[in-house]
């Protein structure tokens, strides 16, 4: 082999070498994000918080709420899918729209697994010095629960998901549900990929 | 073999690709129609430049509506038309935009996609994120 061809080679692989992507920012959730079939994705928590606040916003529910803005309680979301995510991830979008807009307030320092035990203690300690047994601060108008669940197919070498986020808000005067909203995500393909 | 016994063959092998692609093309298409001929009374003077930006993905706007929902917050409805043969899928993000024409930020503004059947149409639609909102814009791109 001459020295050119080596050379030639050499570049060639080099070339190569740098073809490959490199790393760059993109808008999360936006259309440049990766699609997976078999899992949750940014853009599908984003989907399915968008479409749970547009029903909660547009059915005004929490308008009706004793107290304003309402208080609410986040309790249990269940992830029943094989996918590995924080539910968070969908509840705090939710939160960040409805206590940023003066719609709802969350209480923080509710409950056995208060978010924050300190302000919890702080306000039990300033109850029991005024002679009260009960906290009014903290009684939620509304509990908020729900589930993610999915279902799988699949035809030849096409695999089919979707997954079904569902949100029930639970009015604590009456115990009866005030609200509940579905948003399925379906996911079709043979493989994951980049940008819809 | 001879050009003469080609043609008829050739002629035959045409007709029948014809015929699939036909067959083909009919599947999954979606035939319209309503009830309702009067535009709606929540349309908005917006079709017009609703429908130029879809139709730079070959589908077309038969109606853009805003009306209070019942909180009272406005919402937005546009029907996604598709004449072609083929479904088309695209994304879109929706954005509300406040009196003075600002843009409200908000969770509930993300990139959604649709598909559109052939022959179909479908009602893409956006809840205002509060009282404040008075006007949107919407960013369309064809699906990949």
């Amino acid at each position: 082999m001459t020295a050119s061809r080596v050379l030639a080679t050499s570049s060639l692989l080099l070339a190569l070498a740098a073809c490959g992507s490199p790393g760059k920012y993109i808008e999360t959730g936006g259309t440049d994000s990766i699609v997976s079939v078999g899992e949750v994705d940014i853009q599908d928590l984003q989907t399915a918080a968008s479409g749970m606040l547009e029903s909660l916003v547009a059915q005004g529910v929490l308008s009706t709420a004793p107290h304003q803005p309402a208080r609410l309680r986040i309790e249990r979301v269940v992830n029943d899918t094989s996918s590995a995510f924080d539910v968070g991830e969908l509840t705090y979008r939710m939160r960040e729209q409805l206590v940023n807009s003066g719609q709802a307030t969350v209480l923080t320092a509710y409950g056995a697994d208060a978010e924050s035990p300190e302000a919890q203690e702080r306000l039990k300690q300033e109850a029991f010095r005024q002679g009260q047994t009960t906290v009014d601060s903290l009684q939620p108008d509304f509990f908020l629960t729900g589930k993610i669940t999915q279902l799988k197919r699949s035809a030849g070498s096409t695999k089919q998901v979707t997954y079904t986020f569902r949100l029930t808000l639970t009015d604590s005067r009456t115990g009866q549900e005030a609200w509940t909203k579905v948003v399925d995500v379906t996911k079709q393909g043979t493989k994951n990929a980049v940008g819809y | 073999m001879t050009r003469r016994s080609i043609a008829p063959r050739l002629a035959v092998l045409l007709a029948a690709s014809t015929a699939a692609s036909l067959l083909l093309g009919g599947c999954g298409t979606v035939n319209t129609t309503s009830t309702r001929e009067a535009p709606s009374t929540d349309s908005v003077p917006a079709r017009t430049r609703v429908n130029d930006l879809f139709t730079e993905i070959f589908l077309h706007v038969r109606d853009v509506r805003m009306f209070p929902a019942k909180s009272g917050v406005m919402q937005a409805q546009i029907d996604v038309a598709n004449d072609g043969f083929e479904t088309r899928g695209f994304s879109y993000l929706i954005t509300w935009l406040d009196a003075r024409g600002n843009s409200i930020e908000s969770p509930m503004s993300t990139w959604k996609t649709a598909r559109v059947a052939a022959g179909g149409s479908i009602t893409i639609s956006s809840v205002a994120p509060g009282p404040e909102a008075t006007d949107f814009s919407i960013q369309v791109r064809r699906a990949s």
